[in-house]
């Protein structure tokens, strides 16, 4: 998990933005959250949410611990749904990856203005969460085969019965 | 069971409680750990995407190199006589500065760095900085490309730093525009529809002619920007609404998208000539 984390987190931090997006990065780590959350117990789903939102903030100017919130946050409404959702169809990922990077990056960005540590418009942060929804539905499916992959190489998926 | 799942929400919520509350110096003592742990596979990664764009670069370039090559030469000559023409003026702006007994200019020194990566978060429009503060980078030092200001550094560890863009409205620097002498803060107003990265200059006085394409540079008031240092150029001005003060677009002149290479300056606030110094401190206590 440690290592997935890291190489998100520097994934994310390389990983090219567009303009037309509202210069939204791809969701890397909140789609290691989703996975964790999906098909993990909630010990593992919520120290990924921790330790990724603790990377996220510590790669940016956000203050320690907004990230954490707002993906355990994330992770915990996402666990309800993990029996409907790990049966691994593709639709389903999709719509989860976009509402979920979109409701992140909203919240993030109601917790940063309230704290005036961020000065953009309305407008702008519609056209990010817009962004990351879409990053998140084409990004956080094939990082769920990656990792289910290779948790299934590790051996992790074949342990729990899967 | 259920006793296991309530003690995991307890120990979430005191986690979460306690990072959110930590004091501001042990946060960016965390935060720069962090980031010095990743900062070699940043770094690495960054080095190898520009390798590999440099190698299409080069073999799409073969075709060109003759031509650049003859530019390059001419650009040479001229580069070089205008380093002759700057030097006598540099001799002569001494001399006058010593027989007005001005301190001579602080000295700059760049520390070269190279980009290894961008906000991972995209929220702020910052630059992460292969080098730290074990090379000699400290907060609010000024950084700019080959061709202009690019911004401050904020926040810094031992092998990264990362740098507020101008671009970024929460960048505030205190200019000047070259023709007229006229001042105003500089700060950026984000990308436009266009994908133009753009700034604003505000509070310039409502009297001076400001002409598109008039040079803005850093006016050296407010202690991280050193004097002199290139921002951009006026584009659109426009009456504020309060009509007290005119406003500016400015084009920075560095291309804040695809920076690869940026130096820090090192500001040599001691660097005064101690000589002058010396003399006038004479010449002040002898009556």
């Amino acid at each position: 998990m440690f290592f997935c984390l890291v190489c998100g987190a520097v994934l994310q931090a390389v990983w090219p933005t567009w303009l037309w997006l509202g210069q939204a990065s791809a969701p890397f780590l909140l789609g290691l959250v989703l996975y964790y959350a999906l098909s993990h117990g909630d010990g593992f789903m919520l120290l990924a949410a921790v330790l990724a939102g603790l990377l996220q903030d510590a790669l940016g100017l956000i203050p320690l611990g907004y990230s954490s919130f707002c993906f355990c946050l994330t992770a915990l409404i996402v666990s309800r749904f993990r029996e409907m959702v790990f049966s691994g169809d593709w639709p389903a990922h999709i719509l989860f990856g976009a509402v979920a990077a979109a409701g992140v990056s909203l919240v993030l960005s109601l917790l940063l203005s309230h704290d005036g540590r961020l000065l953009i418009g309305p407008g702008w942060t519609i056209l990010k969460a817009f962004g990351a929804g879409l990053l998140g539905a084409i990004v956080i499916p094939f990082e769920f085969r990656v990792l289910e992959a290779l948790d299934r190489m590790l051996g992790n998926l074949h342990e729990r019965g899967r | 069971m259920r006793e296991k799942g309530i003690l995991v929400w307890i120990a979430l919520g005191v986690v979460l409680l306690a990072v959110l509350n930590l004091p501001e110096a042990v946060s960016l003592q965390v935060k720069a750990a962090l980031r010095d742990g990743v900062a070699p596979l940043q770094g690495a990664l960054a080095s190898s995407v520009r390798n590999t764009k440099e190698i299409f670069r080069l073999i799409r370039g073969f075709g060109g190199l003759a031509v650049e090559n003859e530019q390059l030469a001419a650009e040479v000559v001229r580069l070089r006589n205008e380093v002759r023409d700057l030097k006598a003026l540099d001799r002569e702006n001494g001399a006058l500065r010593d027989q007005l007994k001005f301190y001579k200019k602080t000295s700059l020194q760049m520390i070269p760095c190279e980009v290894i990566a961008r906000d991972i978060t995209g929220w702020w429009q910052t630059i992460r900085l292969g080098k730290g503060s074990t090379d000699g980078i400290l907060p609010n030092m000024a950084v700019i490309s080959s061709d202009g200001l690019v911004g401050k550094t904020v926040a810094v560890s031992s092998r990264t730093a990362d740098v507020l863009l101008i671009s970024d409205p929460t960048c505030r620097v205190s200019a000047q525009i070259i023709r007229t002498g006229a001042f105003g803060i500089v700060s950026g107003s984000g990308p436009t529809e266009r994908g133009q990265v753009t700034c604003r200059m505000e509070f310039i006085n409502k009297t001076v002619s400001i002409q598109p394409g008039d040079e803005v540079i850093t006016s050296g008031l407010g202690g991280v920007f050193p004097k002199g240092l290139l921002v951009g150029y006026a584009d659109k001005v426009v009456m504020d609404e309060s009509g007290l003060y005119q406003r500016a677009d400015v084009i920075p002149r560095a291309d804040l998208g695809l920076l690869e290479y940026v130096f820090a300056v090192v500001e040599q606030g001691d660097a005064q000539d101690l000589y002058l110094r010396k003399k006038q401190l004479v010449k002040e206590v002898k009556p």
